[in-house]
């Protein structure tokens, strides 16, 4: 009778070299796992330096957006890749006395929106810190945006913004945030982004 | 040559043509490189009609506005300025409204939409013609100009214009209930006044309904030529139809007891675009002119209007005075004229003159009811010139305001051999015994010298010559004598005054037989310069404060850019009061102000003070501002703003290649909302423009409707090599550099394709 013996191998110890490749591959796996969602942030959250030395704004803002600095602010920024409401960043800077404050600034913007926004309407001002501390007013409103080509049909869109004020030396600091308002609070942290590398 | 480059690519993708996406690249270069051409004909119809709009005037009730007039306007600049008649927008007795409402033509063969509100720019109640800009949308939301990219018309130069030459004139028919219309016909002739010279009116077979006045007539080549132009019509208007639209008066019913919005009449009459220039151009740059001395005179009328002192001539001269006077024309004539004074006069009353050739009416010799463009006392003329005028007895018939007042009668047929008189000139007299001067403005002085020619004259027949003054006869000018001078020559007759003429209008009537055989004016101001008449002086422009600073501030002739006011002031002598004096405003040798008016101040002054402003800075250019009297220039000052010359503007352009299309899913066909179009300049790459996404580096944009439909709202030149991004999120981006189109090309519309990413 031949006996044939089915057994199992005894699991032997691993090597020194099986155990550091182990240990290698998790790490290796570990650290591309790290720099691909590094590299994802860094993509989707790049952004791109703006300086104006006159106006003294020194600004980050987000790669790919449409940069214009040709209308009556000191730059604006637009998302043109979405399909709805184009996401937008501004920053304004205008000229007020030493008798003028933050409410009558607001006051004549509500004023002034309200003639050239549809359904514009303001709600309640609130105090606002600046990441860096500096203390300012945000104000947030929505409205309702269309298209002005009259040929076109477009359906309007609702939109959401806020504008946070800072007065200083005579002059006001406006930096306007507009997003389609089903897409505000995801959108509103690259405003954050925005804010925080702010310089003034 | 079109280059198709794919760009931005996620670096961990590699190229990968799809189906689809290769299919509409293709299919994006074909179309380009072969140049899809939607309409062959030179007229560009589909942009004409998008630019010409519906114009509602409106009085602001409690509830709604209240209609009270309608006509038709064209869209002039991309920023909504509109040229239209001033009769049906500015508030009249015929048009009391002050709300101006602006409907288009959104959709091709729908009547009109109302979209926006316009507010009145410029206009001349004259001439008839009104510029108005759109402010708001109609929920009175205020609208941007730089925003505003509307379609709008190239003007043409009217001085290029043919008889027989084929014009198409579009507008809306009716009371805003049909689609817009285009009415064809030829130009059939040019009517002369002294406003605008022997074009002052363009004569056309075309028939016109009335509601298509303040539109727009269109020559071969798509370009604004003219204005149909008529009078108000108003319910007792022959031909016209009063429509009740509306409730005015709160009884619950819309009857012939509300309020009621004239329609209909046919307008034959266009006037030339050449008119509309300096109004389009201080409307364009926001130029404003004002009097800040001694204001002009209000000319409100005294009494009722009338014509009287028919007679014709068969040319006028530069100084726009009759050559002679004549019963006859030759057969062969190809020029007549017909002066007449006027009195009382205002804008807006309606004159007309009605022609019958033995018996027959004639409109070609004819004027159709428009309003008055004259003053409000003075001498006027009504012509026609280059058309053979036929044989026969021409009986003319001057009526106001539907009545008429003046009449006239003319034979041409045989040439006229009968004694006459031409061509007077004016002057100052050398010791030699000839005339010198200008003719028509002479220095206040003791004597006024007068030549004129004689031929077929008789020996031994009577003739007279009465120098008038302010209407009337001169005491003791008249010569009555009996001619002996012979058959033909010249002859110089003088008035003089020891103490001096004074200053003001003169008229030289001579007559033969105690028939009038030659008239003309003469104006007497200014002190002796030579042979010529200084009238203004110290012509200059200076900045200031307020014009009182400005009275003594120094003259300069180089303003920095922005500049916000400019003052221009000059000093004046022995100029009688309601001598008609003219104020003419260049920037870079074009026109923007221009004003005839009778002189308010007193006969000798220092400073007289105009004020031009603008809009926000005065715009750089090279001002100059003229001042004439009977079309001889007095005076002239220039002066520069910033570097000289007019920013180029570089939407101003009509003309080029409307680029439009739709964009759709590639895999389900559905339109795509809100994708972003790109035109990238020449100057630029779609690469550089991925690149640095800068709005500067564009030449246009358009994002798509819900119907995934854009249009690119400036026209592309041809043969400039424009690359074109087109994005959506969720979607592979397309770019194309070179993209170029043909000269022959007006509209381009194409389908696009976007592959999911």
């Amino acid at each position: 009778m031949t006996v044939i013996e089915v057994g199992r191998e005894e699991r032997g110890q691993l090597t020194l070299r099986q155990r550091w490749s182990h240990y290698l591959v998790l790490v290796y796996a570990l650290t591309m796992l790290i720099v691909g969602v590094n590299l994802r942030d860094s993509l989707l959250y790049a952004t791109v330096p703006y300086e104006d030395v006159r106006a003294g704004i020194r600004a980050f803002y987000p790669q790919g957006w449409l940069l214009d600095n040709q209308g009556d602010y000191v730059f604006r920024v637009r998302d043109m890749r979405r399909t709805d409401f184009k996401t937008t960043i501004q920053v304004q800077i205008l000229p007020v006395s030493a008798d003028s404050t933050t409410r009558n600034l607001l006051d004549n913007l509500l004023l002034t929106r309200a003639q050239i926004f549809g359904q514009y309407r303001q709600f309640p001002r609130a105090i606002f810190q600046l990441p860096d501390e500096t203390p300012a007013t945000s104000v947030n409103y929505t409205f309702v945006a269309s298209q002005d080509d009259p040929f076109l049909e477009s359906f309007p869109t609702v939109v959401a913004g806020q504008d946070v004020v800072i007065l200083q030396r005579e002059q006001a600091v406006i930096i306007t945030f507009q997003a389609s308002a089903d897409e505000y609070d995801t959108l509103y942290p690259v405003f954050q982004t925005f804010l925080a590398d702010l310089e003034f | 040559m079109i280059r198709f480059t794919q760009s931005f690519k996620p670096f961990w993708q590699t190229l990968n043509f799809s189906v689809w996406r290769t299919t509409g690249v293709l299919l994006l270069m074909w179309m380009i490189g072969g140049g899809v051409h939607a309409q062959s004909d030179r007229i560009d119809l589909d942009r004409i009609q998008r630019a010409t709009v519906f114009i509602m005037q409106a009085r602001q009730n409690v509830t709604a506005p209240i209609m009270t007039c309608v006509g038709t306007g064209t869209i002039v600049s991309r920023d909504g300025l509109i040229l239209t008649n001033a009769h049906n927008t500015v508030p009249n007795r015929s048009c009391p409204g002050e709300l101006l409402l602006i409907a288009l033509s959104v959709r091709a063969y729908e009547p009109p939409i109302p979209l926006y509100q316009a507010e009145i720019v410029q206009a001349d109640e004259g001439l008839d013609l009104a510029l108005i800009r759109i402010t708001r949308t109609n929920d009175g939301r205020l609208v941007d100009p730089a925003v505003l990219a509307l379609p709008f018309v190239q003007l043409a130069e009217s001085d290029d214009l043919r008889l027989d030459s084929t014009l198409t004139v579009i507008g809306y028919p009716n009371i805003g209930d049909q689609a817009i219309t285009q009415v064809r016909g030829t130009i059939v002739g040019f009517t002369a006044e002294p406003s605008g010279g022997n074009r002052s009116w363009i004569k056309t077979s075309a028939q016109i309904p009335g509601t298509m006045s303040g539109g727009g007539a269109y020559n071969q080549d798509g370009d604004l030529i003219g204005i149909p132009t008529t009078a108000p019509i108003t319910a007792d208007s022959p031909d016209a139809t009063c429509l009740t639209l509306q409730d005015t008066n709160g009884d619950g019913q819309a009857n012939s007891r509300d309020d009621c919005v004239p329609t209909g009449g046919v307008i034959n009459l266009l006037r030339p675009v050449s008119f509309a220039r300096p109004l389009i151009r201080a409307a364009s740059l926001g130029l404003q002119v004002e009097f800040l001395s001694s204001m002009r005179a209000v000319e409100t009328a005294a009494g009722t209007p009338s014509f009287s002192g028919l007679f014709f001539t068969p040319a006028v001269n530069e100084a726009g005075m009759p050559t002679s006077t004549i019963r006859a024309l030759p057969s062969g004539s190809t020029s007549l004229y017909l002066f007449f004074n006027y009195a009382n006069m205002t804008p807006e009353t309606v004159y007309e003159l009605q022609t019958t050739v033995d018996g027959v009416d004639n409109p070609t010799f004819g004027l159709s009811p428009v309003r008055w463009s004259g003053g409000q006392n003075g001498t006027w003329y009504v012509g026609t010139s280059e058309q053979p005028l036929p044989n026969g007895v021409y009986e003319f018939n001057l009526l106001i305001d539907g009545v008429s007042s003046g009449t006239a009668r003319l034979i041409v047929g045989p040439a006229d051999t009968v004694p006459s008189f031409s061509d007077i000139v004016f002057g100052v007299e050398d010791i030699q015994g000839n005339i010198a001067g200008n003719g028509f403005v002479l220095p206040v002085a003791s004597t006024i010298s007068a030549r004129f020619i004689y031929r077929n004259m008789v020996d031994g027949a009577s003739w007279a010559a009465i120098w008038v003054r302010d209407n009337a006869e001169i005491p003791g000018s008249r010569v009555e004598e009996i001619w002996t001078f012979g058959e033909q020559g010249t002859r110089t007759i003088r008035i003089q005054s020891p103490s001096g003429l004074l200053p003001g209008s003169y008229r030289l009537d001579l007559y033969i037989d105690n028939r009038l055989a030659a008239t003309s004016q003469l104006t007497l101001a200014g002190a002796q310069d030579g042979r010529f008449a200084r009238i203004f002086d110290d012509t200059h422009f200076t900045t200031a404060q307020s014009p009182e600073e400005a009275r003594s501030s120094a003259a300069i002739t180089s303003f920095s850019a922005g500049t916000e006011a400019i003052y221009a002031l000059f000093d004046w002598q022995l100029l009688a009061p309601d001598t008609r004096w003219t104020v003419t405003w260049y920037i870079d040798d074009q026109v923007f102000f221009e004003q005839t008016l009778p002189w308010a101040a007193s006969e000798s002054g220092e400073n007289f003070l105009m004020r031009l402003t603008s809009r926000e800075t005065i715009p750089d250019g090279t001002y100059r501002l003229e001042l004439k009297l009977n079309n001889l220039l007095f005076g002239s000052q220039t002066a520069r703003v910033g570097i000289g010359q007019l920013p180029i503007d570089r939407f101003a352009s009509a003309t080029g290649v409307q680029m439009s299309g739709t964009i759709y899913d590639a895999y389900t066909s559905m339109g795509i909302v809100g994708a972003s179009v790109f035109i990238v300049s020449e100057d630029f790459s779609a690469a550089d423009f991925l690149r640095d996404w800068n709005q500067a580096q564009l030449f246009a944009s358009a994002i798509t409707d819900r119907t995934g439909r854009f249009e690119i709202d400036r026209l592309l030149q041809p043969e400039v090599p424009y690359s074109l991004v087109i994005i959506a999120d969720g979607y592979l981006p397309i770019t194309a550099d070179g993209v170029e189109f043909a000269p022959t090309d007006e509209s381009f519309d194409i389908p696009i394709y976007l592959t999911p990413g």
